[in-house]
C-alpha cells in the first residue's frame, strides 16, 4: 500500500476525453506495441513494467473521467495487486477497486463501473474489478485472503481521495493489527500448498516462474510478511518496507525474474509463466536478464536457479521466522528441538549454528555440522551459512584432503534428512569439494518428457525417496521398506545413488558408461575397500537393468529370472539394485512409480530371490564360467592354481559369488591349515555384529553342534551360509548378535569363546553341558507373531531336497531346527539362514544317506519341526 | 472408423508401438492393467509364503483408425505381440460412429 497517492515519474498524460473508444483502444494498441518494442531493444523488465503501468493508469483515468465525470463523490479508484505495485505485466488482470462509504453509495456507481471496465475490456486489458465499502475491506474473509493481501498494495488512482487515506490511515492498519496472526498463518499455509503444488522444490526442468517455489510469488510474499508485520507493530511507511525487502539478492533476483515473465509475456501472447525448453532457448539466445548477452539454455537456468534458490530461502526464513515469533506450540517444539545441541553444534529455533566460528573454517566439523544436520533434520542458519561462505575457499583446499572424508560421507548418506544435508551442502557449493563428479550434474537440465526436476535434485529425491520408506504404511511399497531395512551397507546403495547419473552431464550417448567412469575415479578417491567399491560400481552400472527387464521382458518366464539372476549374481545385490531402480523411478515425477510399476517391480525381485535359493547347490561352481574370480583368488594366493582349484572343486557358484576374493583366499589358507589344526576359526566384528568363519572337516551333525555352541554364548545368529566342497572340507560362516556384550565388553572372552568351539567340535568339551545353563536361563516364554511355515521343494536341486522354514526368531532357534534334521538322519549340504526382524527365513539343502528325501522322511520330519516349532505358537494355532 | 482395443504383455509394448508408427499410425492411449483371461493366474513362494498372483500385468492400448488401416494394424500387433505362449492377449474391434476434434470441431476421419 502506498502512504499517499504516489505521483508516477512523469504525470499520466490523460488522453483526450471526447476521443472515440476506437481511437482510445489505437493508441493503446500503438503505445503498448512501442513499451514491446523498447523491452525488445534494452531487455529491462522492470522499466517496461513502469512504462505499462503509466500507460494502463492514463488510460484508466481518462475512462475514469469519462465514465465518473457525472457522479457526486462518495467513490475512490485503487489499483490493487501488481497493478497496485506499478509491476503490470503484458498480459496480467488489471485489479482496480472502486472503494466507497457505504452500501447506498456502490449502487448508482454500478453502470459507469460497468462502461470503464467495458471499455477496458474493448482495448485487451483483463480488467477484474471490484466494487466494496470501506467496511467490507476492514473485514478479514479467511476465504478471500488475496483480497487482504491486494489491500497491502493498493494505490490511489482518482476519486474521493478522503476514502483512500481513511482505508490507508485508519481501517488497513486496524485490521492487520487484529488480524496479523490470522493473516501470517493463512499465508503459511498459502505457500505451503501452493509449494506443494511443485513438490517443494525449485529444481523443475520447465518451472513456472510466478507461482513455483523461488518465482515471482514468492518474492512477494517476502514483502507482505514484511508488511504485515509493520503495520501490526505500528510502522505505517509501507514503501520503505517493500524497498528494504528487495535489496541485495533479493533485487537482482526480481530483476532477472520480472525481464523473463515479461519475455514469456510477449512470447506466449497471454499470462503464461511456464518457462518452456522453447522458451529456454529463446531466452537464453536473446540474452535476457543476463547482463552477458546471450548464453547456452543450460547457462540460462543455472542463472535462473541461482536466483530462484536465493528468493525461496528467503521467503522460507521469513515465513520460520514468523511462524517462531508467533506460535507457542511452534517455539516449545523448536524449544525441545534446541535439547540436541552438543559441544560443536548449538540448535536455536531449529537451526543449527557452530558453537565455534573457528570451526566453519576446517573440514572435519564441517561435516560433523552436515552429520548432524542429516541425523536431526535441522536447517542451518543464516550465520552458519555466512561463515561457510566466508569460508569457502580454504574448505575447497582442505575437504578434498580430508583423511576421513568416506568415513563421514557414509554417515551423512546411512542418516534419515541425509538428503536435506546433501541439498545444503550442494547449495553452499561443499557437496563438489567432497565429490568434485557431481558438479557434472549442477543444476543440469536435461530435455526429456519424463523429467521433471533438475538431475542433481533428482538425484537427492532418489536418496530421500528410499530414506522415507520406512513411513509408507499400507501402500505398494511396504514391501521394499523391508528390504531396505535387511541391507548390510546401505550406504554403499546411497553412494551409488550420488553417482549414477553424474554421466548425464558428459558428452555422449550413453550415461550409464560416464557415469562408471566418474564412479571409479570416485570410489578410488574416497578410498573404499575393493569390494565395497566393486558394489558402488556394479550399482551404478546395471542401474537401468532391472528396469529394462522390466520394460522388455517376460517377467514370467522363468529363462528372463535366470537371466537376471547371472547378472546380478547375489542376493544383496538384488536388493540393492531393486531399491536404486524403485528409488530412481520415483525421482523422475511424482507420479511416474504407479502401483503397477511397483509391483511389477516387487514381483521380479520376489521370482529372482526364489531363484537364488532354489539353485543354491544347482550348479556347482565352473571354474570357467567364474574364470575371473577365480583367477583373482589364484593370483592372491603363492599355492600352485591346481591347489586352489581343487579346493573350490564341489563348492556351488553361490560360494564364489557371495565371498569376495580375498575372502575366498582366506578360506583356503585356512583349508590347508586344516592338517595341523582341524578346526579353524576366524572371528571379526562386521557391521555392528560379528562375523565367525568355521572351516574344518564335516561331520555328522556338525551344522547343530556350531548352532548350539553359538546359542549356549547367548549368541543371536541372524545369518548364515554353509557350504561344503568335494573333499569335505566344510566352510561355514554365521554372522550373530551378541545379545549380551560378551565380547565387546570383556575382550579376553574372544579367545576363551574360539576355544570353547574348538573344543566341542574336537570333542574335548561337551556341547550338552554347556547348553545346560543356556535352556534355562531361556525359558521364558516367546512372544509369538509369526506363523510357521515348512515348504518342501524337490525338484529345485538334482541331489538335495530344499526345505523352507519361515517362522517366529527366537533364541536357539537354528539350534534346535538343526537338532531335528540331525535326529532324522539327515545331512545339511547348504544352509541360507536370514532373519527380518521377528522372522527367520531358513533354506537347507539336505539330503539322507547321499539321496533327495523320501516323501515317508519328509512327512516324520514335517511331524518333527512342526511340533518342536508349535511349542513356541499360541494355543489357537 | 475401427476402434481396437487391444491388450498384449507389457514386455511387447515397445514392439507393438514401433510397428503401429511404422504403418502410420499416429495416435494411441496407453494404459497399465491388470487382469486374466484363460491364463488365469498361479502361485508363487517367497520366503515361504505363497501368493496367488491371480491378476497379471498387461498394457492396454486403444486406438481409432480409419478402416483402410486396421487390418495392417491387427497384422502388425500380432506379429510384434505374439510368442506363441498363454497370455500373448487379445485385440477387440468396434465399429465408430463419429469422431470429433474438440479444437476445432473437425468430425469424421479428418478428426482422428
Amino acid at each position: 500500500m502506498s502512504t499517499a497517492p504516489q505521483p508516477p515519474e512523469s504525470p499520466p498524460s490523460k488522453l483526450p476525453i471526447a476521443t472515440p473508444d476506437f481511437v482510445l483502444r489505437n493508441n493503446y494498441r500503438h503505445e503498448s506495441q512501442r513499451i514491446q518494442r523498447d523491452f525488445e531493444a534494452v531487455g529491462s523488465g522492470l522499466a517496461s513494467l513502469s512504462s505499462r503501468t503509466r500507460l494502463v493508469d492514463s488510460l484508466t483515468l481518462t475512462l475514469w473521467e469519462q465514465c465518473f465525470s457525472r457522479l457526486d463523490q462518495g467513490c475512490s479508484l485503487l489499483a490493487l495487486g501488481g497493478f497496485g505495485r506499478s509491476e503490470l505485466f503484458p498480459y496480467s488482470d488489471i485489479d482496480l477497486l472502486f472503494l466507497t462509504e457505504n452500501e447506498a453509495c456502490g449502487e448508482p456507481i454500478k453502470p459507469a463501473v460497468s462502461s470503464l471496465c467495458q471499455t477496458m475490456w474493448d482495448c485487451g486489458l483483463r480488467v477484474s474489478p471490484s466494487v466494496r465499502t470501506l467496511a467490507d475491506c476492514a473485514r478479514f474473509d479467511q476465504d478471500n485472503l488475496e483480497f487482504t493481501l491486494s489491500l497491502l498494495d493498493c494505490r490511489f488512482l482518482s476519486g474521493d481521495q478522503s476514502l483512500f487515506e481513511r482505508l490507508h490511515a485508519k481501517y488497513l492498519p486496524q485490521l492487520i493489527a487484529r488480524e496479523s496472526d490470522a493473516l501470517l498463518q493463512s499465508l503459511s499455509e498459502m505457500t505451503q500448498s501452493r509449494h506443494q503444488r511443485f513438490g517443494n522444490t525449485i529444481f523443475h526442468l520447465e518451472p513456472n516462474l510466478k507461482d513455483g517455489p523461488g518465482g515471482l510469488r514468492d518474492c512477494h510474499l517476502s514483502q507482505w510478511i514484511g508488511m504485515i508485520v509493520a503495520l501490526s507493530s505500528g510502522h505505517r511507511d509501507l514503501v520503505s518496507v517493500r524497498q528494504n525487502s528487495a535489496c541485495g539478492e533479493m533485487l537482482d533476483a526480481m530483476e532477472f525474474l520480472c525481464s523473463s515473465r515479461c519475455y514469456l509475456h510477449y512470447r506466449h501472447g497471454r499470462d503464461d509463466n511456464s518457462i518452456t525448453w522453447a522458451a529456454q532457448e529463446e531466452l537464453a539466445a536473446r540474452g535476457i536478464a543476463t547482463g552477458a548477452g546471450a548464453v547456452s539454455p543450460a547457462e540460462w537456468m543455472r542463472l535462473y536457479f541461482r536466483h530462484a534458490k536465493a528468493v525461496y530461502r528467503n521467503s522460507s526464513q521469513l515465513l520460520g521466522q514468523v511462524s517462531r515469533e508467533r506460535s507457542s506450540l511452534y517455539r516449545s517444539f523448536q524449544h525441545w528441538r534446541s535439547r540436541v545441541s552438543n559441544a560443536e553444534f548449538s540448535v536455536v529455533d531449529g537451526r543449527v549454528y557452530f558453537q565455534q566460528a573457528a570451526d566453519a573454517r576446517e573440514a572435519a566439523p564441517v561435516l560433523r555440522l552436515f552429520t548432524f544436520m542429516a541425523h536431526h533434520g535441522m536447517a542451518l542458519s543464516p550465520e552458519a551459512e555466512r561463515r561457510l561462505n566466508d569460508a569457502h575457499s580454504r574448505l575447497a583446499e582442505t575437504m578434498p584432503q580430508d583423511q576421513y572424508l568416506w568415513q563421514h560421507l557414509r554417515e551423512i548418506l546411512a542418516l534419515p534428512h541425509a538428503a536435506n544435508a546433501l541439498r545444503a551442502m550442494h547449495s553452499l557449493n561443499l557437496l563438489t569439494h567432497a565429490v568434485p563428479e557431481f558438479e557434472t550434474i549442477d543444476l543440469l537440465v536435461l530435455r526429456d518428457l519424463y523429467h521433471r526436476y533438475t538431475v542433481d535434485e533428482h538425484t537427492f529425491m532418489a536418496i530421500e525417496v528410499l530414506h522415507r520408506l520406512k513411513y509408507e504404511k499400507d501402500s505398494p511399497l511396504q514391501p521394499f521398506a523391508q528390504l531396505m531395512a535387511e541391507l548390510e551397507h546401505p550406504e554403499l546403495l546411497f553412494l551409488a545413488l550420488l553417482l549414477h547419473d553424474t554421466g548425464k552431464g558428459l558428452e555422449g550417448a550413453d550415461h550409464v558408461h560416464g557415469s562408471l567412469q566418474l564412479t571409479t575415479a570416485a570410489v578410488a578417491r574416497l578410498q573404499l575397500s575393493e569390494e565395497d567399491a566393486a558394489t558402488v560400481c556394479f550399482l551404478v552400472a546395471n542401474h537401468l537393468e532391472i528396469s529394462s527387464t522390466l520394460r522388455r521382458r517376460d517377467i514370467y518366464d522363468p529363462a528372463t529370472i535366470r537371466e537376471l539372476a547371472g547378472k546380478i549374481a547375489t542376493p544383496e545385490r538384488l536388493k540393492m539394485l531393486t531399491l536404486m531402480t524403485l528409488a530412481d523411478i520415483k525421482a523422475v515425477n511424482p507420479e511416474a512409480l504407479t502401483p503397477w510399476k511397483a509391483e511389477n517391480l516387487w514381483r521380479l525381485y520376489t521370482r529372482t530371490a526364489g531363484h537364488f535359493d532354489r539353485s543354491a547347490d544347482a550348479e556347482g561352481l565352473d571354474a570357467k564360467t567364474s574364470a575371473d574370480a577365480v583367477e583373482k583368488v589364484i593370483a592372491l594366493l603363492p599355492a600352485p592354481p591346481s591347489e586352489v582349484l581343487k579346493f573350490l572343486d564341489g563348492l556351488p557358484q553361490r560360494y564364489l559369488l557371495s565371498h569376495s576374493p580375498e575372502q575366498v583366499a582366506q578360506h583356503f589358507t585356512m583349508a590347508a591349515s586344516l592338517a595341523a589344526e582341524p578346526v579353524q576359526l576366524r572371528l571379526r566384528p562386521n557391521s555392528g555384529q560379528h562375523e565367525l568363519t568355521v572351516v574344518t572337516y564335516d561331520a555328522p551333525g556338525l551344522f547343530r553342534t556350531l548352532t548350539g555352541i553359538l546359542y549356549a554364548w547367548g549368541m543371536d545368529i541372524t545369518r548364515a551360509m554353509a557350504f561344503s566342497n568335494r573333499g569335505s572340507v566344510v566352510v561355514d560362516s554365521f554372522y550373530f548378535k551378541d545379545r549380551f556384550r560378551t565380547l565387546e565388553l570383556n575382550p579376553p572372552e574372544c579367545e576363551r569363546f574360539q576355544r570353547s568351539v574348538r573344543e566341542v567340535l574336537t570333542r574335548e568339551a561337551s556341547l550338552d553341558r554347556l547348553l545346560e545353563s543356556r535352556l534355562k536361563a531361556d525359558l521364558q516364554p516367546v512372544k509369538l507373531t509369526v506363523k510357521t511355515h515348512l515348504r518342501y521343494d524337490d525338484a529345485c536341486s538334482p541331489r538335495s531336497t530344499l526345505l523352507e522354514i519361515v517362522t517366529q526368531d527366537r533364541p536357539g532357534l537354528l539350534h534346535t531346527i538343526s537338532s531335528i534334521l540331525t535326529h532324522e538322519e539327515c545331512s545339511i549340504e547348504v544352509a541360507l539362514i536370514d532373519t527380518e526382524g521377528p522372522v527367520a527365513h531358513d533354506v537347507f539343502y539336505i539330503t539322507c544317506h547321499g539321496q533327495k528325501l523320501t516323501a515317508e522322511r519328509m512327512r516324520a520330519m514335517e511331524w518333527a519341526l512342526t511340533a518342536e516349532l508349535a511349542d513356541a505358537l499360541p494355543s489357537n494355532w | 472408423m475401427t476402434k481396437l482395443e487391444t491388450v498384449i504383455q507389457p514386455s511387447k509394448f515397445d514392439a507393438v508401438k514401433d510397428a503401429l508408427i511404422e504403418i502410420g499410425v499416429e495416435g494411441m492411449t496407453v494404459t497399465e492393467v491388470r487382469g486374466h483371461g484363460r491364463q488365469k493366474g498361479h502361485t508363487e513362494f517367497y520366503r515361504g509364503r505363497e501368493y496367488t498372483v491371480d491378476l497379471l500385468p498387461k498394457v492396454k492400448i486403444e486406438m481409432v483408425l480409419p478402416d483402410h488401416l486396421v487390418d495392417r494394424a491387427v497384422q502388425a500387433i500380432t506379429t510384434a505381440a505374439r510368442t506363441g505362449k498363454i497370455g500373448d492377449g487379445k485385440i477387440f474391434l468396434a465399429r465408430i460412429d463419429e469422431a470429433i476434434r474438440i479444437r476445432n470441431d473437425d468430425r469424421g476421419e479428418n478428426a482422428l
